[in-house]
């Protein structure tokens, strides 16, 4: 496979992942914040889920997801993520499904249409499942229809290194909250919304029942085996996803397997109480730093023998 | 519910040859079909497939973007519901006529790159040939497989009052627009289900693979590498390069992702670098190889040219087919189909003046008001004077141009373009339309598709059908 289009597999999907994780994020914080907007203001949101340079901020919930969502000057808009996400899918066309390529020009078009900034002034739970919906459909699309192979495989490896980092950028979001109070109540919201965000609240609830232990959730979010929005099942199909990319030759090894599986052992082997020691927050940091030097592990079997 | 109106004021040109109708205003026979389906459908219903047309194409993502204030403004291709329709014996003429003048055009590519005869018995001026910019001195010499050079051609003709196919243009570069000829036809069944089998249509669905076979037989490797080479997104038809790109299922390189290693071309993959044997491309030869042509280039490939000379790679077209393309050559093919093919030509030219010929440069100033002048080396109908439609300043403007440097400019008659019905505002108006017909050359001869691209002045009275300014373009049916 081209290398370019290899980057372009791992883009498309990463910015699909990011555009649903924070549509999730935002829905889940404009319900939170109507109960209380003292606990649940959009000021972090903006900061984190920006470009870096961003100075407009606001606690009007219209006007932020507005910013987040439709805004052109923002880089990190849903409607910019889109946008590159389906220019990296027009260059690679004839490496996705058919359907595929349909389902995320029309999210695009549903994008641009003029009129959507009206349903968000309508009612903005709706706008945003509306818009969430297009995700959705995209991972079916793809999961149903895409062959398996190096695009498939590539496609994943963009998909899954983009949830660790949200993941681990939501609960450090979160952290900065429960940090500030002793107010044991407080804190549960906070660890409540995290589980909301990530889309994991109903397992828990299955799981542990109304009652909300912290190391539960740390459990949960971090080294679940069987919640796919947990860190540890993420950098589980990374690997497996990159693996099949090493056996069929579209990868080289370097040291990308080496770190892989020292971060899947970490995770998987780091009981609550060494997180609790070295701090939730050190932990995040160091899976943070090992995503990042496979990313660039990856990048760099592109760009080593382009040259 | 019939539908009446929709021909009530079909106001036919004067002087001008109607597709639909003839000259006792009766309906053509190859329309008698379709205008059956457009007698028992509403106006609303119509428009409502006007609508459906439009949002297809953006669905499909059969648009290109113009920019404009760094923000990418998403378009499509106007395109009239109503379809062009030629008979089968119009167009066994047109392919018959296409095809002995592409083989004309090719012997002439050869020869010009190689032994000259046709220079050497005086049929064409050798300065007319050196002194243009499409000749390619880098070519001379150069072996190309089964000496085939054009492989893929969209010939522009138009229809005259006399009801004859003339040639305006022989695109023998990388001619555009095959991709509406199959999304055009797309669109069709989705608007007139049932009716293209009905009026006996011939289907042009087979376009890529037979494209597929003509680049594959360029390699002797039973299994080539082929890509089709873009100059990217930017370019205004990167969707027509990605449509043929995943209707043959090739893949789809940028110059970025070649490189030349002794004198072989390779492509950069995520396990090495993998050789590449045919390359269909479609940026233009100035752009192809920044070594020997233009320097700044980032969309080629530095030293593809040299490995094309050593018959590393194939390349499609050949390099410096636009000698037989440009405008001043163009005057010639008629001589070229006598002096190559001892035959006279099927299709006829249109009659062009030289302005560097002081007495045609007198004729074309006296009758400036029925004159089109054009640019030799322009395109895409810029650079052009309509004698008929401009000011007396703007043609003194332009006559002082021309002046400048007379043999760059042609002039010719401004001609009748036939006329086709298109649907606008709820009735049937007649356009001006030409004719695109893209030909296949390859080993085992050459193969035109059964239908094209008609392309359609939109603008009421204009004879411009070029999409950058203001032109549409209509499904083809040829009829069997």
């Amino acid at each position: 496979m081209l290398s370019r289009v290899a980057n372009n597999l791992i883009w498309l999907d990463r910015y699909m992942e990011r555009g649903n994780g924070i549509l999730s994020l935002l829905k889940v914080n404009y319900y939170a914040n109507q109960d209380s907007p003292e606990l649940f203001s959009w000021t972090p949101i903006m900061k984190t889920f920006t470009n870096y340079d961003n100075d407009f901020y606001t606690e009007d919930p219209i006007a932020c997801i507005d910013f987040m969502v439709l805004n052109t000057k923002n880089s990190n808009s849903i409607l910019n993520i889109i946008t590159k996400a389906r220019e990296n899918a027009r260059s690679v066309q004839e490496h996705i499904s058919r359907e595929l390529w349909l389902c995320i020009n029309n999210y695009y078009l549903y994008l641009t249409n003029k009129d959507l900034h009206k349903k968000l002034e309508e009612d903005p739970v709706h706008f945003l499942e509306d818009l969430r919906k297009y995700h959705l459909i995209y991972y079916g699309t793809s999961d149903i229809t895409q062959e398996r192979g190096a695009s498939f495989y590539f496609m994943n490896v963009g998909k899954f290194l983009e949830r660790v980092i949200l993941i681990s950028d939501f609960t450090s979001l979160k952290l900065i909250d429960i940090g500030n109070t002793s107010d044991a109540l407080e804190k549960s919201f906070y660890w409540k919304n995290l589980l909301l965000s990530i889309g994991g609240y109903q397992l828990y609830l299955k799981k542990h029942k109304s009652t909300f232990n912290e190391e539960h959730v740390i459990r949960m979010v971090f080294q679940d085996k069987l919640f796919p929005r947990s860190v540890y099942y993420c950098i589980n199909k990374l690997s497996r996803h990159i693996n099949e990319l090493i056996e069929t030759n579209e990868l080289e090894k370097n040291n990308i397997e080496f770190l892989l599986g020292k971060l899947e052992s970490t995770i998987k082997y780091t009981t609550i109480e060494n997180i609790n020691n070295q701090g939730l927050n050190n932990f995040i940091s160091d899976i943070k730093e090992d995503i990042r030097n496979i990313s660039l592990n990856i990048n760099a079997v592109y760009f080593s023998q382009n040259n | 519910m019939s539908n009446k109106h929709l021909f009530s004021s079909y106001d036919l040109l004067p002087k001008t040859w109607d597709e639909m109708y003839n000259n006792s205003s009766v309906f053509r026979s190859q329309y008698e079909e379709f205008i059956k389906y457009l007698e028992k459908t509403s106006p609303e219903k119509l428009t409502k497939k006007e609508d459906l047309s439009k949002q297809l194409f953006m669905s499909q993502g059969v648009t290109f973007t113009v920019y404009n204030d760094n923000e990418g403004i998403e378009k499509i291709f106007p395109f009239d519901i109503v379809p062009r329709i030629i008979t089968g014996e119009e167009w066994n003429k047109i392919e018959t006529g296409i095809k002995q003048r592409l083989k004309a055009l090719n012997l002439f590519i050869k020869d010009i790159y190689n032994e000259q005869f046709i220079i050497r018995d005086g049929v064409i001026p050798g300065e007319l040939i050196y002194s243009c910019p499409s000749f390619l001195r880098e070519m001379k010499g150069v072996k190309v497989p089964y000496d085939v050079y054009v492989h893929i051609s969209g010939v522009d003709l138009i229809r005259n009052s006399d009801g004859e196919f003339y040639v305006l243009e022989d695109n023998l570069r990388t001619p555009s627009g095959v991709s509406y000829m199959l999304e055009n036809r797309e669109i069709s069944k989705r608007l007139f289900p049932g009716i293209l089998p009905k009026a006996n249509v011939r289907s042009v669905s087979n376009y890529p693979n037979m494209l597929y076979k003509k680049l594959k037989e360029l390699s002797d490797k039973a299994d080539p590498n082929i890509v089709l080479l873009t100059p990217g997104i930017y370019n205004s038809a990167y969707y027509e390069h990605t449509t043929l790109a995943r209707l043959m299922g090739i893949e789809l390189v940028e110059g970025s992702d070649l490189v030349v290693k002794n004198h072989f071309v390779y492509m950069k993959t995520t396990n090495g670098l993998k050789q590449v044997d045919v390359i269909y491309r479609r940026v233009d030869d100035d752009f192809l190889d920044p070594l020997e042509f233009n320097a700044k280039s980032v969309l080629g490939v530095a030293g593809i040219m040299a490995a094309y000379r050593k018959g590393h790679v194939n390349i499609v077209n050949a390099p410096g087919t636009g000698i037989a393309d440009d405008k001043a050559v163009y005057i010639y093919v008629p001589d070229m189909i006598k002096y190559y093919l001892d035959e006279e030509p099927i299709l006829k030219n249109i009659e062009t003046y030289q302005l560097g010929r002081p007495e045609e440069l007198d004729y074309v100033t006296k009758n400036v008001k029925d004159m089109v002048i054009k640019k030799t080396d322009g395109s895409g109908g810029y650079g052009m004077l309509m004698g008929h439609e401009a000011s007396d300043a703007e043609i003194q403007d332009y006559l002082d141009n021309v002046s400048k440097k007379p043999e760059n400019f042609i002039a010719q008659p401004i001609l009748r373009l036939s006329t086709a019905p298109c649907y606008i505002d709820g009735k049937l108006s007649p356009r001006c339309i030409d004719l695109r017909p893209f030909a296949l050359s390859g080993r085992d001869g050459i193969d035109i598709c059964p239908g094209g691209l008609t392309r359609v002045a939109l603008k009421k009275g204009s004879l411009v059908v070029n999409s950058s300014q203001g032109g549409g373009s209509k499904d083809t049916w040829v009829l069997e």
